[in-house]
């Protein structure tokens, strides 16, 4: 299982009710393949930075999910066939939180072992900083 | 010689060290569009200051938003 989010922009003009539609939709496809879902957030209206297929705004919906590639890969073809949805992204966020956490350990492993000191450790750059300024 | 200037250039520092920012998201436009002038070209390490390894994440992060929609690949 990795963790994945979904980001997908909705034709502006589909009303909410078909939103959600589509969303349930993308729901079943995931908890039926055996994945988790964590988050379904609509992010509502927005300006897109560039036009899309004549548009200037969009539906943005996310979903945070914890699936494999092949239930991916299902919501993918879904979401290219559905002409409502314009745009969609994927991305992997676990080994990303892997890392983070990963450093947020370390920093406090060396925060314990540094004990007071590490204050004025932090507080270094910004003096330094300061110093060239003068 | 740094006295002969006329005037003194300010050292750069890293937006993401001073801060601790670690994650760098593809979502947080308002932190990403600091680092995308106005040409919507991704602004080097010369001029941001931004150390290597932020700037790499941030290069991504920028990359995944304009994908969807969010930044803009050019401003017309």
């Amino acid at each position: 299982m990795r963790n994945y989010e979904i980001m997908f922009i909705v034709n502006p003009n589909t009303p909410e009710e078909e939103v959600d539609k589509i969303n349930s939709q993308i729901e079943g496809v995931i908890t039926s393949g055996g994945g988790q879902i964590q988050k379904i957030e609509k992010m509502g209206k927005r300006r897109l930075a560039y036009e899309i297929e004549r548009h200037r705004e969009g539906q943005y919906v996310l979903f945070v999910i914890a699936a494999n590639g092949e239930i991916v890969r299902e919501v993918e073809r879904r979401l290219r066939v559905l002409d409502a949805v314009i745009k969609y992204l994927t991305v992997r966020t676990d080994e990303e939180t892997r890392r983070l956490e990963k450093m947020k350990s370390f920093r406090q492993k060396r925060a314990a072992r540094r004990g007071s000191s590490t204050r004025t450790a932090v507080a270094e750059l910004p003096e330094q900083a300061l110093e060239e300024d003068m | 010689m740094a006295q002969q200037k006329q005037y003194y250039r300010r050292k750069k520092v890293c937006k993401f060290c001073v801060e601790r920012i670690d994650a760098i998201n593809y979502k947080d436009v308002k932190l990403l569009s600091q680092f995308v002038p106005e040409r919507a070209k991704i602004m080097p390490r010369r001029i941001s200051g931004v150390c290597s390894p932020h700037q790499r994440q941030l290069t991504n992060a920028i990359k995944k938003a304009r994908n969807i929609a969010l930044l803009p690949f050019t401003s017309e």
